[in-house]
């Protein structure tokens, strides 16, 4: 992508330069280093002939990039090491970034986004927000997923309108799919007039935002300092409200490079949280009524803790009633450590219950039947007399085009509010409807499912035996291995790219998930290179939180966005990632092999473009290219210990590690 | 009930069409782990049969070749089905032999790592 902006016309340029030097002569010897406070300073003199739009004339920074050579362009621009008195459009937009606390943007730099740029890193010095480079602005969008999901504070990413957002459009769905908000930031140039040739032109645009609006939950394109204030916090309000999603600014950069004749007159509206909505109490108390009257109650999650908070409260809810939970895991809902988490039951629960409260789950349908892609057939696995019930927003914001909301389900009470936020009524409401003989019922089931779920866990502990010694390394194998390098730590295990299933479910199954950050889901949209920028992100809010950071990376997810390894080095963000370098896109190959055996023509070819060997990739070598300490690739399971040791010891000290493990494919 | 009575109806057709008489060739271990790897049991059931979350362990509990071929080629779950113009009986017997050459896993508490995980309440 180009980063410059070249002249075009001859008149244009003389007045340029005149007004340029005019602007040096007089701004120059008076700047100030005022970064992170609003300036106010008269436009340089004569720059009032060229308005646009009843906008203030082009900067002296636009205007000597345009008229001044290069030399003079660094020095009128000031760079670190000094600023000047003068205030920009870009400048308050930093005030309104600041008074949202946004704590980082995302960016690969481009010349649509110049104004902002400069204002981040020295106007705004370059914190609240931080600008965080990245190599790809699918990296962006993912890092801004991960950081959210740890952070619970949204961030940004900011690209071009045109070119980098259409990089960036596959992990903003996958924010889309996943209810995670960030605020998308667009350079455009709206007025044709102020393009500096034809680079401009290609990266502007009517309506930049066109190509994403499907899976973006509200846009602006504002069109004065005024508008951008409004917007960024209304689009920011937007975001954070349930259902969460990404929204959108389109930022002119005319605008950013205005500038400001009156900063006083400039507002920024106070942020007030949105509450979310609670579900309708009369429903909820007869979801109350039913649970308490069933024998067989169970519960799915989905996306329901949103925060810790949410947590406590369906654990709460679940010993109440002593029903069993399912987590689908796309939030660590509820903690795998407790015995009424029934998930590894999943099939026979939900064949047994007589009612099952769906609790923020995108796919309810999808668990009240089942799917066989081999003969392309359904059918329900619950009961005839079972009450389905769910609880959650999927109904109170949806766009059409794109079908991430599932299959329709068929429900006899359906719920509109937010999990987490009707949550406390609906315990209130099963307290209240418990009476003494119904408690001493529903206690009797726990020592069920507390056998149950011990018997599971050694199911499991035993079947990670299986293969042990073998190479490649079981994901059984590696998983244990890392985790008893980590469980006496603060750990959360960021990512583990588009499904857990990747790694046999492995460290769900063995490892103690108690705490809402342990686990922060997957790439939702299924889109392949969230895994690794996703991680980034999340471990740079981890990095302030002291968790420590684990990345289990699929070999295919890393090939497509690997230039997060740099951003983590470049950045000092601790963050372990090992490699389930299985050398193939096994999930596909597998697919492919199904449908050549359904048409009875062999599977000898089902390896073409499926996997990821001739040659073998070395990730190991990538990441040391790319400055991150690293080891492997490892195919023997009893290499693998002391390579982990050394590597969390290198992200105990502040940095990167990458262990790349040879692996089975599941 | 329905797929275990599916299963044990298929296998006596099969036994009843003479299967064991068609196998003109003594099975190889050896042979099998080729065939294994070729077809692609590896990528569901691990590269010894140990399984995983995509597909059961064929370890150490391996069925016979004749109950093998059955749900190879019958199954009605979410495994792709074999037929015999991709698999033929001779190879699902070289299969069979090869899983059961295949050492049994330990006992999860002869591992440090695993018995460390051993959930003690």
């Amino acid at each position: 992508m180009a980063k410059d902006k070249h002249k075009t016309d001859p008149g244009r340029r003389k007045f340029l330069r005149n007004a340029a030097l005019a602007g040096a002569a007089t701004t120059l010897p008076t700047a100030a280093a005022t970064a992170g406070q609003p300036n106010t300073t008269a436009p340089p003199a004569g720059a009032q002939e060229e308005t646009v739009r009843g906008l203030s004339p082009p900067s002296v920074q636009q205007m000597a990039r345009e008229a001044a050579t290069p030399d003079q362009v660094e020095q009128l621009a000031g760079g670190s090491k000094s600023a000047t008195a003068t205030s920009f459009g870009s400048d308050f937009m930093i005030d309104v970034m600041k008074s949202l606390k946004l704590g980082y943007v995302f960016s690969n730099p481009g010349s649509s986004f110049l104004g902002l740029h400069e204002s981040i890193t020295v106007y705004g010095g370059n914190t609240t927000p931080e600008f965080i480079t990245c190599m790809h602005e699918e990296s962006a969008a993912a890092m801004a997923n991960g950081y959210y999901k740890a952070a619970l504070e949204p961030a940004a990413i900011m690209c071009h309108g045109t070119v980098g957002l259409q990089h960036a459009a596959m992990n903003l769905y996958n924010a889309w799919c996943d209810r995670v908000p960030l605020i998308a930031i667009l350079g455009n140039t709206i007025n044709a007039t102020d393009r500096m040739g034809g680079t401009d032109w290609r990266h502007s645009a009517q309506d930049p935002v066109a190509m994403v609006r499907d899976f973006t939950k509200w846009d602006d394109q504002p069109m004065s300092l005024q508008a951008f204030a409004e917007s960024m916090v209304r689009g920011w309000k937007i975001a954070t409200t349930p259902p969460m999603e990404p929204v959108a600014l389109a930022v002119d950069s005319t605008l950013q490079e205005m500038e400001v004749e009156d900063r006083a007159s400039l507002t920024i509206p106070r942020f007030t949280p949105s509450q979310p909505p609670q579900g309708e109490l009369g429903a909820v108390r007869e979801t109350a009524r039913l649970l308490v009257a069933a024998d067989n109650p169970l519960i799915i999650v989905d996306r329901v803790a949103r925060t810790p908070t949410g947590m406590r409260l369906l654990v709460e809810l679940a010993e109440l009633l002593n029903a069993p939970v399912i987590d689908l895991a796309s939030r660590q809902n509820m903690p795998n450590t407790h015995y009424l988490n029934q998930t590894r039951q999943m099939g026979s629960l939900i064949r047994e219950a007589d009612v099952i409260v769906g609790l923020e789950v995108t796919d309810f349908w999808g668990q009240v039947n089942a799917v066989n892609r081999a003969t392309m057939t359904s059918a329900p696995r619950v009961g005839k007399d079972v009450k389905l019930i769910t609880i959650d927003v999927n109904n109170l914001y949806l766009k059409s085009n794109y079908q991430d909301f599932q299959r329709y389900a068929p429900v006899d009470l359906s719920i509109s509010g937010d999990g987490e936020a009707t949550l406390p009524a609906l315990i209130d409401a099963v307290k209240q409807a418990l009476k003494p003989g119904r408690k001493r019922a529903i206690a009797g089931r726990a020592e069920r499912f507390r056998k149950m779920h011990a018997a599971s866990y050694e199911e499991s502990r035993q079947l990670a035996a299986y293969g042990w010694t073998h190479s490649p390394v079981s994901t059984a194998r590696m998983c244990t291995e890392l985790y008893a390098q980590i469980k006496d730590e603060d750990w959360a295990l960021v990512s583990v790219g588009a499904s857990e299933r990747f790694i046999s479910q492995w460290p769900h199954r063995l490892w103690a998930f108690d705490e809402h950050y342990r686990y922060l889901g997957v790439g939702a949209g299924g889109g392949v290179g969230y895994g690794l920028p996703a991680a980034v992100g999340a471990a740079l809010a981890n990095k302030a939180l002291g968790r420590l950071s684990v990345n289990i990376q699929c070999d295919g997810d890393f090939m497509y966005a690997n230039g997060a390894l740099w951003t983590a080095a470049h950045h000092r963000i601790p963050l372990l990632t090992v490699m389930h370098n299985n050398r193939a896109y096994a999930q596909e190959t597998m697919l492919v092999q199904g449908t050549a055996n359904r048409r009875k023509r062999g599977v000898d070819k089902s390896k073409i473009g499926t996997v990821i060997q001739d040659p073998n990739i070395d990730y190991a070598k990538l990441a040391e290219g790319m400055g991150v300490w690293s080891a492997g690739p490892i195919e023997d399971p009893d290499e693998l210990g002391p390579a982990l040791a050394e590597a969390v010891r290198v992200v105990k000290s502040g940095y990167p590690a990458l262990v790349d493990v040879v692996t089975q494919m599941r | 009930m329905k797929t275990r009575l599916f299963f044990v109806i298929t296998v006596a057709l099969m036994l009843a069409a003479g299967w064991a008489s068609a196998q003109d060739a003594t099975p190889s271990a050896t042979r099998g782990q080729e065939t294994y790897m070729r077809v692609g049991c590896y990528q569901c059931h691990g590269t010894n049969g140990q399984g995983n979350d995509a597909g059961p362990a064929l370890t150490p509990k391996t069925l016979p070749a004749v109950a093998m071929a059955a749900f190879v080629r019958l199954n009605p779950g979410r495994m792709p089905v074999y037929p015999q113009e991709v698999l033929s009986d001779a190879e699902i017997a070289d299969i069979v032999a090869f899983l059961q050459s295949v050492p049994p896993p330990p006992d999860a508490d002869s591992i440090d790592l695993l018995r460390d995980l051993k959930q003690t309440d």
